[in-house]
């Protein structure tokens, strides 16, 4: 009773009368309206500068850093690239290397970088808001700015808006790359490059115009279904197809496949029956394939369930259920025959060895990938709603398909998809709203997103899926607007074709799968572009005939293609000619007579000096190095003139080699050439050979 | 205390220098108090005296002046925040943004005029209802109704312009909806946005125009307008109150008015 | 100081002479010269009045500054939104105008650009403009008390074509207010001046003016909240507390 009591005297003392009610309320408006700068000395900024300088104050070179702190709101200011970083006004300490022990942010100093803070800002590598003085602002997403603080594992996606290279120090940013290509990502989805150039895809999709001729309905049905239940590396993805879609899918592609010309050869056949069904002779069969190399491209899933072999050609552990025995052992002659366009080399195989790794290979099955998989016949019902498929999931974007035309932008440019407003995607449930957590769940699982949606279903790790968001990360508007003086452009892709009678050859062999000859090519093998000026004719003969590994670790191996003497005359001509560098004359130096004495101190060098041992082997007993390639012939392959340039700099002959540049003198050069060159081998091997 | 204040500010009020800046003389009375308002260019536009029960709360909620009240606070901040923005595009969202981040209370500062003009439009109505209400437009009112009418407009014309000011998407979605209602208009319709946008879309064209309209010409149509405003609520006989209207009306009007 | 003279007082010399604390008059008049050709309709009644100065002013001034510590208290602790930079390529959805013409583009929705764009909000100011000079309001009679049959069928036959109207462009947002309105009046129309309850007879008194203006607020409230809280993209429903 006594509160009402009470507020009306209260009320009465204050604002009994208008004067004493509009003082007070003058006065309360007043205090009110001094709150708002008051607010200011509370701000993030001013927290953490006071923060800062608290924590200066206890070190030891405290005098130092408080000459280097400037308080008040810091700004880097590049208007050329649309940056204002307020980002160093909190943190202050980016440059200080004394402090590097501190871990508490924002104080943290900045790791090393090949960049300049001041050249570059923050937000162009680590996004979130450069203006903004708070720590919501600046990190978080807000309604104003939807770009928040790049995660520390997307943050190479940020060089590569600039580096349109393989650089040494984005791994993940590479392989999220190289996925791009070779998972066919832009078979579908164009991206362009800052310089207005078209990625590329580096897969192979076969052509399914022949279709009918390599397999059956069956397999075609069941690798529809689940592609990965074939061959576990299969990058086909799974299109989650009902069973009545991939029939009449299957039916359409049977239908509509034509005929190809392939060389049936009997004799061949009946000795892959034989094979086929005779594990000893499998076994002898087998030599072959492991001579031929097969396994440097393809891989076979051993008893243990590991995978042995390379990734180039698909995997070949369920190939017998795939495939017609006519089909395969055309293939296995000359594959050029089915595929002018396939990467496979063309073995120079006689009717006999076609017909052992045909049997080999078709014995190499799976009884459970068809067993109770029975098509009916297809209606012609099925067959054009299995076309309507084909064209409604772009089955042609890939696959070169008889009487579909390849669709034009099947799905969706992914050319900004790094800067694409978050407002504008339709997040599925449990996916964080921010675009790089968005393009991850996409590519993880894109169905998520709606059960009517095409893209289909791929299988990758975790880090598969975390490089192809980088990659895609740095597909964004600023890669495209920020000066062209500032970035480092693609390499122009090289349609570098060889001439002449060994350039058929070239083609024949499919040397560019492994090999990169100017820039075409791929990465397996050594590149070949000044291969000219490093081997001896004689060692190129030798190597062409019998192709022994240079590198002990490695299973991947150059295959022996049995190459008549006059085609092999032909290749060596042509490379010791053409692939020549400008920086090594192979005739300056002579391959022998070096003095013992000279021979000596490389060899002292080479053990002592310059640690070579510890990568390469001279010695088979004793060293143990696995890194470089064997060096116990390396006088009769290279030319002394290659070794000299190699031992001075070996990146500008090979950029990228992990030989690293020693700056040796000239005499120490000389001395472990000629230490080099006195490697020729076992004399007896000599005789052997 | 507020003897003692009104003893200090009498002894101010007969100094030389505050009565040749105030004609109204000093003292308490009756008269002086009268001279106030009348000899004051700005406080002669209200009557002199009020019909003491008009000053209720109940009796007009005071709508009409905490419109008053919004209005100065608009034009208080919107002076200081002009001192921060230039209305080109993209630089007016970018000062904006400074003004959140960089200006000492800068974001009050937006925030209060962003508030305020929500109230006003709000009070504005809600005078406009009350009066209604109250039956406060009858003759001799009639006129000041229709002003009161224009303010309305005025009101709302100004905080749609003001609007597009950070243009920021919230803005220029906002402004493009509006002006496409516009190009409704039968005929002329979309000559009537080309004249309100200066171009056939939202540009940087449509801010400048919508700045001008906001900081200048819509501001001074208000106030020349709410001086009318209060002139005639002067000149028409005070506050409405029932007993201010003809004999004629009043007779059959019910006893109580519950509104 | 006692010899200073206001300009006025060349009016009535006497009463003004001793311009410092003269109490001469206790209450000054006004004296207006109204001729037979002044339209101003000002008929004085003796009541109590104040001085505008200080008192009124101070009360102004009071009422004034609790708006302003209110504003100022939700500026201190609310910001004002603000989206990222303006992109005509990149359309929010829904784009909403300001909350005070939501009301008109929730009718946008319904009927064609001439009619909710243009000729409504030009009919609502041109009435709002003549409301005074129709005498409609000035009677202030209860809409029944008069002509009851002959109202109370014209109400009906309004009423009717007007919901079928909005039936028909299915505007069952506007419907909603237009029947309950219709219900208060139908209601209004059985109570009498006499009637029993004060509820039916405040209804009763309520003139025609009443129930137009009170049906446009109520129209106006729920358009205007359907449109600011209840709409989300492609104009569809949403409730504002599901995102």
């Amino acid at each position: 009773m006594s509160l009402p009591e009470n507020l009306k005297k209260f009320r009465q003392k204050f604002f009994g009368n208008s004067v004493s009610a509009f003082g007070w309320t003058s006065l309360i408006l007043l205090i009110l309206l001094a709150i708002a700068p008051a607010k200011n000395f509370f701000s993030d900024w001013l927290r953490y500068q006071r923060g800062y300088e608290r924590l200066i104050s206890r070190r030891s070179d405290a005098v130092t850093l408080r000459r280097h702190f400037e308080s008040g709101i810091q700004q880097i200011w590049l208007p050329e690239l649309g940056v204002v970083d307020r980002c160093t006004t909190c943190h202050s300490a980016m440059k200080e290397a004394t402090l590097a022990d501190v871990s508490l942010q924002p104080y943290r100093p900045h790791p090393p970088i090949p960049h300049k803070l001041e050249e570059f800002g923050c937000v162009l590598c680590h996004r979130g808001q450069g203006t903004a003085t708070s720590v919501e602002d600046a990190h978080k997403s807000t309604l104003a700015w939807e770009e928040p603080i790049l995660p520390a594992k997307y943050l190479e996606s940020s060089c590569g808006q600039c580096h349109q290279r393989d650089l040494q120090g984005t791994p993940q940013l590479n392989l999220g790359r190289k996925m791009l290509r070779a998972y066919g990502c832009v078979h579908c989805h164009t991206i362009k490059q800052p310089d207005g150039s078209v990625i590329t895809a580096t897969d192979d999709p076969p052509s399914l115009t022949h279709i009918a001729d390599k397999t059956s309905r069956e397999w075609v049905f069941a690798w529809l279904k689940d592609p990965q239940a074939y061959s576990t590396t299969a990058t086909m993805p799974n299109f989650k197809l009902s069973d009545d879609d991939a029939r009449d899918i299957s039916a359409f592609l049977i239908s509509s496949s034509t005929p190809a010309s392939l060389k049936l050869v009997q004799s061949s056949l009946d000795t892959a029956k034989k094979i086929k069904d005779d594990a000893t002779l499998q076994t002898k069969a087998s030599s072959l394939y492991g001579e031929s190399f097969c396994a440097s491209c393809h891989a076979v899933q051993n008893a243990a369930g590991n995978l042995v072999g390379g990734n180039i050609g698909p995997e070949l552990t369920k190939v017998g259920s795939k495939v017609r025995p006519e089909w395969l052992q055309a293939w296995v002659r000359n594959p050029h025959d089915y595929d002018p366009a396939t990467g496979m080399p063309h073995y120079r195989f006689n009717d006999e060895q076609v017909g052992e790794l045909t049997g080999f290979l078709l014995a190499k099955s799976d009884a459970d990938l068809l067993a109770n998989l029975h098509l009916d016949a297809a209606t012609p019902e099925q067959i054009a709603h299995g076309k309507r498929l084909v064209n409604d999931y772009g089955c042609a974007s890939c696959h070169e398909i008889n009487g579909v035309k390849r669709p034009e932008n099947f799905a969706p440019e992914l050319t900004k998809i790094g800067s694409k407003p978050v407002n504008q995607l339709a997040f599925a449930p449990g996916v964080d709203h921010n675009l790089y957590s968005y393009i991850g769940a996409k590519i993880k699982q894109p169905r998520a997103f709606g059960a009517s949606l095409k893209m289909p279903q791929y299988t990758f790790t975790p880090s598969q899926v975390d490089a192809l968001t980088s990659a895609l990360l740095s597909h964004n508007e600023r890669a495209l607007t920020i000066p062209a003086a500032k970035t480092v452009p693609a390499l122009p892709p090289s349609h570098y074709e060889p001439a002449g009678k060994a350039g058929q050859l070239i083609a024949d062999l499919n040397c560019f799968s492994c090999h990169a000859i100017n820039g075409r090519g791929g990465d397996m093998a050594p590149d070949l572009t000044w291969e000219g000026s490093s081997v001896q004719r004689d060692w190129l003969l030798q190597f062409f005939r019998d192709p022994n590994t240079l590198r002990p670790a490695l299973i991947r191996r150059m295959p022996k293609f049995n190459l008549t003497d006059a085609e092999i005359a032909t290749l060596t001509d042509y490379i010791l000619t053409v692939y020549q560098s400008p920086k090594v004359d192979r005739d300056s130096m002579p391959l022998t007579g070096y003095p013992p004495g000279q021979v000596e101190l490389g060899k002292q060098l080479y053990y002592s000096k310059y640690g070579c041992q510890s990568c390469h082997i001279i010695d088979t007993k004793q060293d143990k190095g696995y890194i470089g390639p064997t060096l116990t012939h390396v006088g009769s392959r290279l030319t002394a003139a290659w070794v000299y340039n190699w031992m001075k700099d070996p990146a500008a002959l090979r950029p990228g080699t992990q030989e690293p540049k020693r700056n040796m003198s000239d005499d120490d050069a000389r001395a472990l050439t000629a230490f080099l060159m006195s490697q020729r081998g076992n004399e007896k091997q000599e005789a052997k050979r | 205390m507020s003897t003692t204040f009104n003893r200090y500010f009498g002894e101010l009020r007969k100094t030389r220098i505050w009565r040749s800046v105030f004609r109204g003389g000093t003292g308490q009375s009756t008269l002086r108090n009268s001279m106030a308002i009348q000899q004051n260019v700005f406080l002669h536009l209200l009557p002199t005296k009020v019909r003491t029960r008009m000053i209720d709360f109940n009796a007009t909620w005071y709508l009409g002046t905490l419109t008053l009240g919004t209005f100065g606070i608009l034009v208080i901040t919107g002076i200081l925040l002009m001192l921060y923005y230039h209305p080109s595009a993209p630089q007016a969202y970018a000062d904006t943004k400074d003004l959140q981040f960089v200006v000492s209370s800068g974001q009050f500062l937006r925030n209060l005029h962003r508030w305020s003009a929500h109230a006003m439009v709000f009070l504005v109505f809600a005078h406009m209802f009350r009066v209604f209400y109250r039956g406060a437009y009858r003759p001799p009112r009639e006129f000041n109704w229709v002003i009161g009418v224009i303010l309305l407009l005025v009101t709302l014309l100004l905080s749609y312009t003001g609007y597009l000011l950070p243009w920021d998407q919230l803005a220029f979605w906002a402004i493009t909806v509006g002006s496409n209602i516009a190009s409704a208009v039968p005929i002329m319709g979309d000559k009537v946005r080309f004249l309100m946008l200066g171009g056939h879309f939202v540009n940087a064209n449509a801010l400048l125009r919508f700045y001008v309209l906001h900081c200048m010409i819509l501001p001074l149509a208000a106030l020349f307008f709410i001086a009318i405003h209060f002139w005639r609520i002067r000149k028409d006989g005070g506050l409405y109150t029932r007993h201010s209207e003809p004999d004629a009306v009043m007779t059959t009007a019910p006893a109580e008015r519950p509104l | 100081m006692t010899n200073e003279k206001t300009p006025d007082s060349k009016a009535s010399p006497k009463s003004f002479v001793a311009a410092v604390a003269s109490d001469a008059r206790k209450s000054p008049v006004r004296v207006a010269f109204v001729t037979r050709r002044t339209s101003a309709q000002v008929q004085a009644y003796d009541e109590p009045k104040l001085q505008s100065f200080p008192e009124v002013l101070f009360r102004v001034a009071i009422a004034i500054e609790v708006l302003a510590i209110i504003l100022v208290l939700i500026s201190l602790f609310f910001n004002a939104p603000l989206e990222g930079l303006a992109d005509a390529s990149h359309t929010p959805n829904p784009a909403k105008a300001p909350w005070y013409f939501l009301g008109l583009q929730e009718l946008l929705h319904y009927f064609p650009p001439v009619v909710a764009g243009v000729l409504v909000p030009t009919l609502v100011v041109l009435a709002l403009i003549v409301i005074p000079y129709f005498n409609i309001n000035v009677e202030a009679d209860g809409l029944f008390t008069k002509d009851r049959d002959k109202r109370l069928r014209i109400f009906w036959a309004v009423s009717v074509t007007f919901c079928v109207f909005l039936l028909v462009f299915d505007v069952i947002v506007a419907l909603v207010p237009t029947l309950i309105t219709v219900a208060l009046m139908a209601y209004a129309a059985t109570a009498t001046p006499k009637s029993s309850s004060k509820f039916r007879r405040s209804l009763a008194a309520k003139p025609l003016s009443f129930w137009i203006m009170s049906w446009f607020l109520f129209e106006l409230a729920v358009l205007t909240t359907v449109g600011t809280l209840f709409r989300g993209p492609g104009w569809s429903w949403v409730l504002p507390w599901r995102s």
